[in-house]
Parts: structure tokens; sequence; C-alpha cells
């Protein structure tokens, strides 16, 4: 395998986690948000929405991450950068796969 | 989900169309010049717009008018304005979206979108250009109400030009565009608060390192002069005197030949400014983001350094490389606070600009593959902005050419250099450098383009041509995709697969052809002369200059490996 080919190995580095994301009630901001989870490289394991008394929406979001430089502190920043996303925290501790 | 709360205004407003809304609210917003092109679903606007006191700048592509309102953004700190029509007219407006996305330029984008009650049944020209951009704007809307026009333009234009700047969609049915409302409802004011600068805390932190390092080094980026930082980075250099290296999009924060300045790092990057990356101790990042193009091979970089990062956008922090020291908020106010006192770096200093003048570009030795008499593009081009004007604006498309420009053309202020940094978009030199025009009317602005980005946004000269925009085009015509067929040859054995453009059409012909004058300059002994014809010019003109193909860009760090692995010619 050549240089240019061995940058491009794809591997997992397993790291999973749980992510609490509260949301306003506006139009867009679940596609948004769960858009912005998948583009910076985590895939979905379990997604729950529940709305709160006070119009604004909990999401729940179980991850894993796709490989590369990727930390889940980083793509809570990402989250909250959105507009109509109040926060986003890791929730539970952080597991780290075994790698053969 | 629904919609954004909006409780009614009580107070009776005049009755206007969704579509006058629009318009007035952008007056409010300061906008004086909209680039776009009409369709079906945006006739409403289109109609309201005669007389509305709005110059519209119709470009020949949606494209265009994109990449034309991130000139006129990147030239002047203000928000662009583009419009587009429903369907293709959206899609069209894509790559100027990205474009503004990835290198944060203030833009919004207002397109046309089929009424209401068609959305969502695959009507003519409907697409879903909210879901399409989804990944590529800021943040985007779908105006449902036309009470809400006021409210939700100010709202856009506040997020495109806060903090990080970057791209808004606002996507405006038909149907809203042609309904009378005398109702102006209340936005919700927007609710984020940011930190303004640093704590005390980071800053005194990264004071202390600072003054305990030996080989402390600036690494800059577009930040600087998206956060109004310019003034007070050169303050703290001459501050404290430690050397500056900048990325592409950083290019004249410092002027070219400042004297603690050692250049570009990365890809394309000079040889001080790589080598000063991978001794330094400390690296003060300044509205750089880590980008793979400025790094290299990531785990290689500036493999010495502690890293003290400072950034608009704190999720830049830590992204790519951990710092020792995040520093979020305003660049010019960190930077204006931060203040480590004399250091002693002396024997530093003498080392990187020992290396800078060392290495130094050569525009007087033969070059090979370049016959005695053809034109040495770095050589046309380091001339070039040394005949312009000093406060001449330099727009650029993608490709060899472009990295040229980053190393052997002078700035003195990072608003002077417009290059499609992040995405790297073809097509974009024409269009930017007539939104730059328009934007700085008194100033010099010079497009430099290669013969495949030319092609791809060509028909922009058929609009420089209506509006007379006395743009000055230079065309580098090797013949060939260059920078493709440079890697071709490098890193494919040169198997050359589909870069050779032998069936250009005649350039200065086609030119003409849209009642642009153009000339060709073949003979290094004709470039001077060039140059002064293209700069003397009073209306748009484009110099098609041949070059051969066989000159690459040096250096060049191949990709995957670390800065310190740079090919020479």
């Amino acid at each position: 395998m050549s240089t240019l080919q061995a940058d491009k190995t794809f591997e997992r580095s397993g790291v999973s986690g749980k992510l609490k994301v509260v949301l306003h009630d506006v139009s867009g901001t679940l596609l948004r948000t769960l858009g912005t989870i998948e583009r910076r490289g985590y895939d979905y394991r379990d997604v729950h929405c529940t709305q709160r008394v006070d119009g604004d929406f909990d999401l729940l979001v179980q991850i894993e991450d796709l490989g590369g430089p990727r930390n889940l502190d980083t793509l809570c920043k990402q989250l909250e950068r959105l507009y109509n996303v109040v926060s986003a925290e890791k929730v539970g501790r952080r597991k780290h796969a075994e790698r053969a | 989900m629904s919609t954004h709360p909006t409780p009614t205004d009580e107070n009776k407003h005049p009755a206007l169309s969704g579509a006058k809304l629009l318009l007035d609210s952008l007056k409010v917003q300061g906008v004086d010049v909209i680039f776009g092109y009409p369709g079906g679903a945006i006739m409403p606007v289109y109609d309201a717009l005669v007389g509305s006191g709005i110059k519209h700048i119709l470009s020949r592509h949606e494209q265009g008018s994109a990449i034309a309102a991130i000139g006129y953004a990147r030239a002047t700190g203000r928000v662009g304005t583009c419009l587009a029509t429903s369907g293709p007219g959206a899609t069209n407006l894509v790559t100027g979206i990205a474009d503004a996305y990835l290198d944060s330029v203030p833009l919004v984008a207002i397109t046309g979108q089929v009424p209401s009650d068609l959305m969502g049944t695959d009507a003519f020209q409907e697409v879903d250009i909210f879901g399409i951009t989804l990944p590529i704007v800021k943040h985007s809307y779908i105006v449902r109400d036309p009470a809400d026009i006021p409210g939700l333009i100010e709202e856009a234009y506040y997020i495109a030009s806060e903090g990080r700047p970057g791209p808004v969609l606002i996507d405006f049915p038909k149907d809203v565009a042609n309904a009378i409302t005398t109702e102006r409802h209340r936005w919700r004011p927007y609710p984020k608060v940011k930190p303004e600068m640093g704590t005390a805390k980071n800053l005194a932190a990264a004071e202390e390192l600072i003054r305990s390092a030996k080989k402390p080094l600036f690494y800059i980026g577009g930040g600087i002069a998206q956060g109004d930082g310019v003034h007070e980075l050169r303050a703290l250099v001459e501050r404290t005197q430690i050397p500056v290296v900048s990325t592409l999009k950083g290019l004249g924060a410092l002027p070219s030949d400042h004297p603690n300045f050692l250049g570009m790092l990365g890809m394309h990057g000079l040889k001080a400014a790589n080598y000063a990356v991978q001794e330094a101790d400390v690296l003060i990042v300044a509205g750089a983001r880590f980008d793979d193009r400025a790094t290299g091979k990531l785990d290689t970089f500036a493999p010495h350094a502690k890293i003290i990062h400072m950034d608009i956008d704190v999720a830049e922090i830590n992204k790519l490389r951990k710092a020792n020291i995040g520093i979020d908020g305003s660049l010019k106010k960190n930077l204006a606070a931060l203040n480590p006192g004399k250091l002693d770096i002396q024997d530093w200093q003498d080392l990187c600009l020992g290396r800078r003048d060392q290495y130094e570009w050569d525009y007087d030795t033969p070059v090979k593959n370049i016959k005695s008499e053809g034109v040495y593009a770095p050589k046309l081009l380091h001339d070039l902005t040394r005949h312009a004007p000093e406060n001449a604006i330099i727009t650029c498309d993608v490709g060899q050419h472009q990295m040229w420009v980053a190393q052997h053309c002078y700035f003195d202020d990072p608003k002077d250099h417009i290059t499609s940094g992040g995405l790297g978009t073809m097509g974009f030199g024409i269009p930017a450098g007539l939104g730059a025009q328009l934007a700085c009317p008194d100033r010099t602005v010079i497009t430099v383009t290669g013969d495949g980005s030319i092609m791809m946004n060509i028909q922009e000269l058929a609009t420089l041509n209506r509006y007379k925009i006395p743009l000055k085009i230079v065309l580098l015509d090797n013949g060939a995709l260059g920078m493709v067929r440079q890697w071709q040859e490098v890193f494919f054995e040169e198997n050359y697969s589909e870069v050779h453009l032998y069936d250009n059409p005649d350039f200065a012909v086609l030119a003409r052809a849209f009642q642009i004058d153009a000339f060709t300059v073949t003979k290094g002994s004709e470039v001077t002369a060039g140059i002064e014809k293209l700069l003397a010019h009073k209306g748009p003109i484009l110099m098609h200059v041949k070059i051969d193909q066989a000159e690459n860009v040096w250096p060049l760090v191949p990709p995957g490996r670390s800065n310190a692995d740079m090919m020479e010619r």
C-alpha cells in the first residue's frame, strides 16, 4: 500500500457516548442538530426526543465516532454554535471500546 | 416543531406585500447592492425591486451572483447579498454558499420558492434548498408569514456577521412574497451570549508561557482580518518581536516585507516558515484552525510546541490540536490585552530571519523548463503587485496560479487578497473581482486566473461589460489543469489523465466577443509593457499570458507528510 493510500485507511476509534442537547421549538432545529452530529463524524446508536414543560426539547443521542481526531467536547461546542440549540453536554461516562 | 415564536405587534402598519417588506427590510440593514438572477418563483421580489433604491447586479449564472457577493463582503467586511429563484437557481448558489461557509464570509442568500401549498409536491422548479444547504450554512429560514420578514431579516444579517461570520439562507415562498399584510411580528431577541474576550487567568497564563519561550512563533489566519485585529496583531508583534507565519487567508495581516514575517506555511509554504513551525517551542495560533493544507500530517506539526490558541469560535479550540491554553472571544480585544513584556529571543529571531533571507525567491536564475524567451509566472506576479497601486485588491482562482499569488504577490492588508481558501472554488476569481470592484470603485482590482478556472465562470465577462466594471484580468494559460497535472507528474508517475486543455479557445478573441479589451503576452520581454498596459486601461481588460506547462509550484509538501518534508524543484 502506498503512503497516499495508507493515509486514507479508515479505522473506528470506538469512542462512544451519550449527549443531551436542549433545543428550542423552532423549525429545522432537530434536523440541523442530527445533521451536525452525523456530518462531524459520528454514527447514531439511539435517539430520544421529548418536549419539556417550557416548550423546549430534550434530545438524548447515543453516538459512536467514525475515527479520526474527534472528541465529544468539540462536538458539544459545535452543537452549541447552532442557533436554537440551547445547550449540549455529555452525559454519563464515556466508554472506550477495546481494540484488537 | 413549530415556527419561530412571534407574538403579533398590535399596532397596524402600512399594507405591504412580502416582497416589498423584504426589500424594505434589506434597506434597513444597509443593503445597497444585490447580486442576482431572476426566475419564476422570485418574480414578486424582482417586481418590487424596480424603484426600490437597491442596486441589482445581474450576473449570468447564479454561482456568479453568490461569489460576487462574497467578493463584495470580503473587500468591505460587510454582509454580501445574493438572490436567485427556486430549483436550479437555488442549487446554482450552493457552491457560493459552501465557499462562504468554509471561509467564514458574511453572506445572505435569498432564494425564491414555490408557493407554500405546493412545497413537498415535486412542483416545477421545486427543490428543498433549506435541506440541501443545512450542512453549509450558519443558519437558515423558510419564510412562512410576511409579518415575520422585518424581524427575520434583522436576525439573519446579525447572525451572518456576528462572531465567526458565515452564510445564512432565506427561502422565500412565492405566496408569502405576494401576500399583503399590515402586521409586523415582534422577533424574539437573539438569545446567545458569548464571551467578549478570554479570561484574565488564561491571558496571564499565555503571557507567562510566552515569557518562558525560547522559540515563540505566531501562526495567524483569516480570523485576524475578520476579527478586525490587524492593528492589534501588528502592535503585538512590534512589542514582542516574535516571528510570524501565516495561512493563505492570513496573508497581508503583516505586510509581506515586514521584518518579522516569514511567509505562508503549509503545503506550498515558504521553507523559512515551515522550518520555524517545526522548531518552535510555543506556537501562538490566532484566527487559524489547523487546516490540513497548513499543517501537513497533523501529529508531526509543530512537534515541540506548546499551543496558545486564540479564536472567536470556541469550537475550533482543541478541535484538531490540543491547546495548552485556549482563549476564545474577540481577537481584537485578546491581542490588545496580551502583553508578555520584553522577550529574550534574539538567537531565535536571527535563525528565522536568516533562513528567510537564505531561502528568498530568486527570480533571475534561469528556471528549468522555461525557454529563455518564455514568461516565468512567479516573476510576473511579483512584478505585477509592485507596479500596481499599494491598495490594489487581488482576487484569484484556484490552482497553481493561486499558490503563486500567495507566494509572490505583495500584500499589506488581508482584505487585499481575496481567494477561495477552504473550498478551493475554481471559477471564483472573476465574480469575486467583480464584487470587490463594485464595493471599492476607486481602487484597482486585479483577478489572476488560470485557463482551467476562467472557463468555469467565463460568462461573467458579460457582467463586466454590462456594468463597465474596470476589472483587470491576468490569465495565466499553461494549456492544462496545472495543479492536477503537477500531482500526476509527481505522485502518479506522470500518468497524465484528462488534464491537457489543448482545445482551449483563443481567450483574447473570446474576451473581445464579450466586448472586453484583451491582448496576449507570450515572451518574458513583453511582461513589463503588458502590466503597464493592463494597469493603465480604464475599463475591463484581459491580459492573456502563455506560460510553460512544465513549470510547477514549489516547495511542495506531499499529502500526509510532515511540513519538514518539502519537495523542491
